[in-house]
């Protein structure tokens, strides 16, 4: 019996667990700057619970070790039956067929909830659902490791899941305070582990004669090995603590890519990879298409970026709010009772565009018809959704038609609330240009009449619309480098366009933003019920500014020449000619929309790679996996030569050296399907190997009576007569080099492969490790 | 005899297994940290490095102060024997002492006991020890060979309160135990009745002259009918016999064969790879034997040197290798224990020269006795030159011997047993006194 598989007592295992226990709850507090409130962090620790201390149950009842992780996945899923199975189970904890859809169903969700949370998460069903299976089966994990296996130091593997993970996800990762608890309750683990083995050796004693017999003291005061393991591990932790905040950060996220550009686990999840992609599409795809009164052509609101720091457009990252449902969204911020509104219903399907923001127009009274969780956000009123996407929905969106006129407009209050000083925030530094002409336009007096001329010098004839202006210049993007550049060739598109408005109006003290959606389609000839169908494809996606009037709210404008429509209000002169607000009708011909054939708005997508360094980087990531497969498939082989190399080692250390021998010669023959020696005696086994054809060669016959005699002699001759020197192992090793030579002469070539890559001989060892345990324990 | 082990006792602290893994862990995970930049893990990184590392310098710094003490119940034991280690740790500092191993340090060819726990030790009690600042370790220890064995010292193996770092450190000294040859009892009353007593009866007479006069006793069954004392009969009326012999000073001489200059380089060579060359020790077990009967008898014993008859079979044996009977059973068979098998290099004596030179007088010839395991004809002259003042000469060869030496020394009237195996001893010896002048009848 291996020492480490003495048996514990119950009070032993109760405290290994328990302990465990701890560490697996504090390591998943790691998760807390994830997930809002405090509830899913209960949840988890229930289910880890219930499936740590139904082990140590199993255990206490002398159920056998390997049994005892299959039963406890039973516990499991009773408990997630009881926790999310709702009406499917029998008896609240009995799981039927249907249980098992639903979970389906949760899983399905809670992959789309992590994939497009944002940060902090709203613990929805399917997110806390994921949660407790996890930690079920990491519970799982850590109590074969902690108490099956007797290793505790391995359960940091399992522990370390929920650790990472914020760090993959937030900038910040898990917080200190979490991270040097969940270390402690480590060493914890580890101090109850030495202790608990060290009593259960002391309490199993030994066998044999040669058995010490130990007498020790009656009563040890314990007080002042704690202040040692207390200590030690202070001294661990803070120098840790140091060491960490005194290391420098190396990023070398170059080469393996950003790992903010992955899906599953992006730091804050962002719509611009999907819209950057539809957009370098040639051919277009449909996104949506709704159905609306001819009067409705709005523009569909997918994002809005109100942040402006220099070099690159980003919204505001807030949490969702789990109060802000769709059924009732509010009125937009600044709208007054003065301004007309009216409401009108537009039905949405949604086609092939797969976003967890929903296009909706701004502003928006309320959906209807959505399928998941989705909610607003505060101030923008952009829709997005914590578990589902835009796949396949179908939905009403009743919207608030803001109808505004220009002396409405004009007569906005100058004085702007604190809290849109943020809508007004402008780099410290910017190129003289963009200063010059926001003085040189908005001379004029009112904010309403600087935004119409600030549009109205945009659309100017002196601007192109360029997709491929930008790009060979090398001013792509959105920074203010880029407006400069913008204004002084004065080509772009619409992102130049947009953004370049949003900084001028800053400028001259116009709150704005950027709004990224689709324009309002192409309508198409056909009708349902009297309102027209209008295809929205992904070639319309846009970006447009939209500036803040007090008493009116946000006003949507559009400064790209020849794209969208121009609301009536911001025409230059709109109101005192008495216009017709919406006088310009849709665009209804495929030329007259303006689009340009490729759109390259990615350049609001931040960096989006040259397609030569994608092409370099998929490379090396590809090259990484390929070399992570061929890892771990070596991962046998290597185990399995290192095994061998401590058995010749062991040879030549002449500890048991013929038994080193025979055990790898045994391994060998396993692992070329010659059959081990499980239950054959030495002679026995040697004879049958003698059989084989390679061992006709005298010389390999030789070195196996060799071990043979030599292994009989270890085994069973007297005790320390076997001991031999130098030379002695040196034949060990020669001999045993013809024996595995001739063994390996005679298999076929998948055989030696097979051994080489996939050695049988560890199989069975960890069977007989298991099987052992089994007996051990029962 | 022995080889003592390389002990691998390192000053510097080595991380168990668990240490060492977490380490290993803690830089791959310092790797992919800032690989990705991931500040947060960075800290766990540090604690799997950090951890270790501090707990090795815990477990250098933290010296324990103890005192060992050890004792071996019997402290001399025969070969095959047990003996039981007895050691007292005591924790001599003001704290626990927690977290250790111990293992006895045990010499090459000895089954020591395995690594086990070692209790923790409470603060030492300076007064009022109630016993808690003391463990008693016991084990049984088989001492299959002859020799002298160092036992100890004890290491302890400190562990940090994580099982991080351990280091082995050495505390107390060995001590030794004297492993005896065994010893075969032998037939007492052959080697008093035969043809021993009747030289010892002669050596009386001689120096002795005036014997009758020495007081009697009443005759005891089993006194030999020529120890009558038949003036004292006669006068008293009743069987008396002579008692005056059983204060005698008789000296019996044993020479053992120890340079075995007789072997070959070639067997030389392979011998040292061995433990312990058969052959020797079986001599010596002869010698151990008869001694000892001897001893028992009330001889004065002198055991010697066959390649030097004047030189004890240990430098340095007291009274030049000669041994009398309260304590000198005890010393022979420590002196026998501690010889050790010789080197390469065989050497000779002028001692055979001398004794040569010096031959006893007939009258005075005590009993001799040779062991023989694999003498050279050196040896066999030396024999040779001896035999005039022995009597009874009896050579035990083991299967060593070279027939040239045994046909030297046969001619010069020794008589030769052949043993081959130690059940034999006893045999062999009654041989000698019932059939004195007969070869064995198992000679090869």
């Amino acid at each position: 019996m291996r020492p480490d598989l003495m048996p514990l007592s119950r009070a032993q295992r109760l405290a290994l667990t328990a302990t465990s226990f701890l560490f697996l709850v504090i390591a998943t507090m790691a998760l807390g700057p994830l997930i809002a409130g405090s509830g899913w962090w209960w949840l988890c620790a229930f289910i880890a619970a219930g499936t740590l201390f139904s082990g140590f149950g199993l255990r206490s009842i002398r159920t056998p070790p390997s049994l005892v992780p299959v039963l406890e996945l039973v516990v499991l899923l009773l408990l997630l039956t009881l926790l999310f199975g709702g009406g499917t189970s029998v008896a609240l904890i009995v799981p039927t067929a249907e249980t098992f859809e639903t979970f389906g169903e949760l899983m399905a969700g809670a992959q789309r909830t992590i994939e497009q949370q944002s940060v902090p998460a709203i613990p929805v069903p399917p997110l806390t659902f994921a949660l407790a299976v996890g930690i079920g089966l990491l519970a799982v994990v850590v109590d074969i490791l902690v108490q099956t296996a007797r290793m505790p130091a391995l359960a940091a593997a399992p522990a370390l899941v929920p650790i990472l993970i914020p760090g993959f996800i937030i900038e910040a990762g898990a917080e200190l305070p979490t991270l040097v608890l969940t270390a402690a309750a480590y060493l914890l683990l580890l101090r109850v582990d030495v202790r608990v083995r060290r009593r259960a050796r002391l309490a199993a004693g030994e066998e044999g004669d040669q058995a010490a017999t130990v007498i020790a003291p009656k009563r040890v005061p314990i007080v002042s090995t704690l202040g040692a393991s207390l200590g030690l591990a202070a001294v661990g932790l803070l120098a840790a603590s140091v060491l960490a905040a005194s290391t420098p950060s190396v990023s070398t996220s170059l080469l393996l890519g950003s790992p903010s550009q992955g899906t599953l686990f992006a730091r804050g999840v962002s719509p611009f990879i999907d819209l950057g992609r539809d957009l370098r599409r040639p051919e277009p795809l449909p996104a949506f298409h709704y159905l609306a009164r001819d009067g409705d052509r709005p523009y569909f609101t997918l994002l809005t970026l109100d942040r402006f720091e220099g070099e690159v457009w980003s919204p505001t990252q807030t949490a969702v709010d789990g109060d802000n449902t769709v059924d009732q969204m509010p009125r937009p911020d600044g709208l007054s009772s003065a301004v007309e509104t009216s409401q009108h219903p537009i039905d949405v399907v949604v086609d092939e565009v797969r976003t967890t923001w929903l296009p909706v127009p701004y502003p928006t009274a309320r959906i209807e018809g959505l399928e998941g969780s989705w909610f607003w956000d505060d101030g923008a009123l952009t829709v997005r959704s914590v578990d589902t996407n835009t796949g396949g929905q179908s939905y009403r969106v009743t919207r608030l038609d803001v109808e505004p006129t220009p002396q409405q407009l004009r007569n906005a209050d100058r004085d702007l609330d604190d809290e849109l000083a943020s809508f007004l925030a402008l780099p410290e530094e910017m190129p003289a240009i963009i200063a010059e002409t926001a003085v040189a336009l908005t001379a004029s007096a009112s904010p309403y009449d600087a935004a119409v001329a600030i549009q109205a010098y945009l659309r100017g004839a002196e601007f192109d619309y360029s997709t491929e202006a930008p790009v060979e210049d090398g001013y792509d993007g959105g920074g203010f480098d880029v407006i400069a550049r913008f204004l002084e060739t004065k080509a772009g598109y619409c992102v130049h366009f947009a953004s370049t408005m949003a900084v001028l109006a800053r400028e001259s003290g116009i709150p704005s933003r950027i709004s990224i959606g689709y324009t309002q389609g192409s309508p198409t000839d056909q009708r349902v019920d009297g309102v027209q169908r209008i295809e929205v494809d992904s070639h319309d996606l846009h970006a447009w500014p939209e500036l803040y009037f007090e008493g009116v709210g946000w006003v949507p404008f559009e400064p790209t020449p020849g794209r969208g429509t121009v609301p009536g209000y911001s025409r230059p002169g709109a109101g005192e000619e008495g216009a017709p607000p919406l006088a310009s009708a849709p665009p209804t011909g495929p030329g007259s929309t303006g689009r340009p054939d490729v759109d390259p708005d990615g350049g609001l997508a931040g960096q989006v790679a040259d397609p030569v360094a994608t092409a370099t980087q998929l490379w090396i990531r590809s090259g990484v996996v390929a070399l992570a497969v061929a890892v771990l498939l070596l991962l046998p082989a290597l185990f399995r030569l290192s095994q061998r190399r401590a058995r010749i080692r062991r040879i030549r250390r002449d500890e048991r050296p013929a038994d080193a021998a025979w055990d790898e010669l045994a391994a060998t023959a396993l692992d070329l399907g010659a059959g081990g020696n499980g239950g054959e005696t030495p002679r026995e086994f040697a004879a049958r190997l003698a059989e084989r054809e390679a061992f006709d060669d005298a010389r390999a016959r030789a070195a196996i009576v060799r071990l043979r005699d030599a292994v009989e002699r270890e085994r069973y001759g007297p005790a320390g007569g076997g001991t031999a020197g130098a030379a002695a192992s040196g034949s060990l090793v020669d001999d045993l080099a013809t024996a595995r030579a001739a063994l390996l002469a005679d298999a076929v070539g998948a055989e030696r492969a097979r051994a080489l890559l996939m050695p049988h001989s560890l199989v069975d060892g960890v069977r007989r490790v298991l099987g052992g345990r089994a007996r051990a324990g029962a | 005899m022995f080889r003592p082990r390389p002990v691998r006792v390192s000053a510097w602290p080595r991380l168990t297994r668990r240490g060492g893994s977490l380490m290993i862990v803690g830089v791959l995970l310092l790797a992919v940290s800032l690989w990705f930049d991931l500040r947060d893990v960075v800290l766990l990184a540090f604690v799997g490095i950090a951890t270790p590392l501090a707990a090795a310098v815990f477990v250098v710094v933290r010296n324990p102060r103890l005192a060992v003490t050890r004792g071996f119940a019997p402290a001399v034991v025969a070969a095959g024997g047990w003996t039981r280690v007895a050691i007292v740790v005591k924790n001599r500092a003001r704290r626990t002492f927690d977290g250790a191993h111990w293992r006895d340090t045990v010499p090459e060819g000895l089954m020591g006991p395995a690594e086990s726990i070692l209790p923790a030790i409470g603060p030492y009690e300076g007064v009022l020890p109630s016993g808690d600042d003391t463990v008693r370790l016991e084990y049984r220890l088989r001492m299959p060979r002859r020799g002298v064995y160092s036992i100890g010292p004890l290491r302890i193996g400190v562990a940090d309160p994580f099982g991080l770092a351990r280091i082995d450190r050495e505390v107390g000294t060995g001590h030794e135990v004297v492993v005896t040859p065994r010893v075969t009892p032998l037939d007492a009353a052959l080697g008093s009745a035969a043809s021993i007593d009747g030289v010892v009866h002669g050596l009386r007479r001689r120096t002795h002259p005036n014997s009758d006069e020495l007081i009697a006793r009443e005759y005891r069954y089993g006194d030999p009918l020529r120890r009558v004392n038949w003036a004292a009969t006669a006068r008293r009326g009743e069987l008396m016999v002579r008692e005056e012999e059983q204060r005698g000073d008789p000296e019996a001489r044993i020479l053992l064969d120890t340079t075995l200059s007789g072997r070959s380089e070639a067997s030389l060579r392979r011998d040292d790879d061995e433990g312990a060359h058969f052959g020797f020790e079986l001599g010596i077990e002869i010698a151990a034997s008869i001694g000892m009967h001897l001893l028992e008898r009330g001889f004065r014993v002198r055991c010697t040197q066959v390649a030097d008859p004047e030189r004890g079979v240990i430098p340095g044996a007291a009274f030049g290798g000669a041994y009398r009977t309260p304590g000198g059973d005890r010393m022979l068979l420590e002196d026998l224990a501690r010889l050790d098998r010789p080197g390469r290099a065989a050497w000779h004596g002028t001692g055979a020269a001398q004794s040569d030179a010096h031959p006893r007088a007939r009258e005075a010839r005590s009993p001799g006795f040779a062991v023989l395991v694999d003498p050279d004809e050196q040896d066999a002259r030396a024999l040779v030159a001896l035999r005039p003042s022995f009597e009874p000469a009896v050579a035990f060869a083991t299967d060593g011997v070279s027939r040239l030496v045994l046909d030297l020394i046969e001619d010069a009237d020794w008589r030769v047993v052949r043993v081959r195996r130690p059940a034999e001893i006893g045999e062999a010896w009654s041989g000698i006194a019932t059939t004195p002048r007969e070869r064995p009848a198992h000679a090869p």
